[in-house]
């Protein structure tokens, strides 16, 4: 394995994502077809959805030399504030080809200013394959190592800090810690922040018997730079026994109030909806928005 | 634990579904039938990418099949980059493989050869599209700058920009792609034409054809024969204006070489680097 670059005890949070935790609120995840609807939404004046509405795209999805796709994204960016979330970069093994990966996340870091970046604490390639999907590391203390080399390498390549996702868990591996302690150690000997997906937590407590709580209080807030919520669905033949990480329903209760657990312990972060299928009109998705977003001005006035 | 014995016995569970290499990681065997979500991911993922890059080869052979034969596809073509934009560059070529090889199976199910030539046509379409945006289009106004400045413009040496995508497809291919993303009937009577052409083993006739993005969005035509001729010649480094042009008078002397150029102008297809001119200025 290649030599890593430690950044133990360095400070976790850079001014920039300081100052993006403290103005944004609510955001979507960003949907073509609602293009039409984000562009009509004031955005000055009482009906403003505010400057806390911004939007999160999966970064690879830009991965285009030009053309309408990267145009649309220029119109919204023009108003809102957007995070790049990476589902490619296979941080947790085989960084052969993050170089070349890299110079496009970097190219369009570059232009759009995204007000965060992020990845998932996961593998997807090896072999030169790319698998196309999230699949688990085991929490070893050679896979915490690799997966450090890959933040290190990605942070470098594109000369920024990102946020890593925990990932769904649907079975048990072998391990030789627990993932809040995997995920802790990674973020402070790679210097890079955490983003706690609230639905892939309650989805893992479910399929694999953690408690969600005893997680959530392990996590040091200063380490937490952006939160997710989506919804989830019951395996076709395991029913309620396994659940899936869709991503194409409403978000759940039990995950709404695993949120605002999380939101007592952490403060204010930014706080996604996540929505990838069996898409709704724009005007659903922002009444899930608004939800969350009314969880934020909660805190603010409690805290006030 | 090394973490490379646990990806590789994961990456062999994804590639081929033999999940017995995966019984040392798996705290709870009683679960290792859980890891068929991983494998569905990878090869959902894949294959509506498939779907979205090659949308009128899954309208034409109908949803279920062509989600068959995109699974067959990724067991040959697994996706490389860290993206599934783009994904499927060799699709239309596997077609070919694949048509010619259930030919030769006599239990199997026919497909239509026309299949291969909707792929090529779907991928032009998108590489179109997502290509690089033109900051060099050779413009009326440039033409005219040129000609104020004393400029020859036919020995202007120009290109035709990223968007341009020129590929050879059977005769009435165009025709029937036009028709399944329109939604017309034409797609029955381009069947038919093919399937008696096929019965004869007569070799199809091709036409070449164009695709261009202009304002953002995405055309197409055929070529005639002295039109290919000056789109050849102005590929890849590009060429100058008046040897593209001798090119398809030879071809055809009656060839309207003005009228060609004023659609190529309105349609931002050529580039020129004006940078030589103004310098020269």
């Amino acid at each position: 394995m290649e030599q890593v670059h430690l950044k133990v005890n360095e400070s976790p949070l850079s001014s920039q994502s300081l100052i993006a935790e403290a103005h944004l609120g609510a955001g979507l995840g960003l949907k073509t077809e609602h293009l039409d609807d984000i562009l009509a939404l004031p955005v000055t004046g009482e009906a403003c959805a505010g400057s806390h509405l911004w939007f999160e795209v999966h970064t690879e999805n830009y991965f285009v030399a030009g053309g309408p796709r990267l145009n649309y994204l220029r119109s919204i960016r023009e108003n809102y504030d957007l995070s790049f979330h990476g589902v490619g970069g296979s941080l947790g093994y085989d960084h052969q080809s993050m170089p070349e990966h890299l110079k496009q996340v970097k190219a369009l870091i570059d232009e759009f200013q995204p007000a965060l970046v992020s990845e998932h604490a996961v593998w997807s390639r090896s072999g030169g394959a790319y698998f196309a999907d999230l699949m688990p590391l085991p929490r070893t203390h050679d896979a915490l190592q690799s997966l450090i080399e890959g933040i290190d390498r990605y942070q470098s390549g594109i000369g920024r800090r990102i946020l890593i996702e925990n990932p769904s868990n649907y079975l048990d591996f072998t391990s030789e810690m627990d993932e809040p302690q995997f995920l802790i150690d990674a973020a402070y000997r790679s210097g890079c922040g955490l983003l706690i997906d609230i639905n892939n937590l309650y989805i893992s407590s479910k399929n694999t018997g953690i408690d969600a709580i005893k997680y959530l209080s392990q996590i040091p807030a200063d380490l937490v730079g952006e939160i997710h919520i989506a919804g989830h669905d019951p395996d076709p033949e395991l029913g309620q026994a396994l659940l899936i990480d869709s991503h194409a329903s409403e978000v759940d209760l039990p995950v709404w109030a695993l949120l605002e657990h999380a939101l007592s312990l952490f403060g204010h972060k930014p706080v996604l909806v996540e929505r990838d299928a069996n898409i709704p009109p724009f005007a659903e998705l922002m009444c899930e928005r608004q939800t969350a977003q009314s969880y934020l001005e909660q805190l603010r006035s409690n805290a006030a | 634990m090394a973490v490379s014995a646990y990806i590789d016995a994961f990456s062999v569970y994804l590639r081929t579904g033999n999940v017995s290499g995966m019984n040392d990681f798996c705290v709870n065997a009683e679960h290792l039938k859980r890891m068929s979500v991983y494998r569905n991911g990878f090869y959902k993922g894949c294959v509506d990418a498939l779907a979205a890059n090659f949308p009128m080869c899954e309208k034409f052979v109908g949803s279920e099949d062509f989600k068959n034969i995109a699974h067959i596809y990724v067991d040959h073509f697994p996706p490389k980059k860290g993206t599934l934009v783009g994904y499927g560059q060799n699709f239309p070529d596997f077609l070919d493989d694949f048509i010619v090889g259930l030919e030769k199976q006599p239990e199997a199910i026919r497909l239509s050869p026309s299949l291969a030539g909707l792929a090529h046509l779907d991928y032009a379409w998108l590489m179109s599209l997502m290509s690089a945006d033109t900051t060099q289009a050779l413009t009326a106004e440039k033409v005219t700058w040129l000609m104020n400045e004393g400029c020859d413009f036919t020995q202007a040496v120009v290109k035709l920009n990223a968007s341009v995508a020129l590929l050879q497809v059977s005769t009435g291919a165009l025709t029937q792609w036009i028709a399944l993303k329109t939604d017309s009937r034409e797609v029955e009577q381009h069947e038919r034409n093919v399937s008696e052409l096929n019965q004869n083993d007569t070799p199809l006739p091709s036409d070449l054809v164009m695709f261009w993005r202009v304002h953002g969005s995405v055309q197409v035509r055929s070529l005639s024969v002295p039109e290919s001729a000056v789109m050849h010649a102005l590929q890849e480094e590009g060429g100058v204006l008046e040897e593209a042009f001798d090119a398809a008078l030879a071809l055809d002397p009656d060839f309207d070489v003005s009228e060609f150029f004023s659609a190529c102008i309105q349609n931002e297809i050529l580039e020129i680097d004006m940078a030589k001119y103004e310098h020269n200025k």
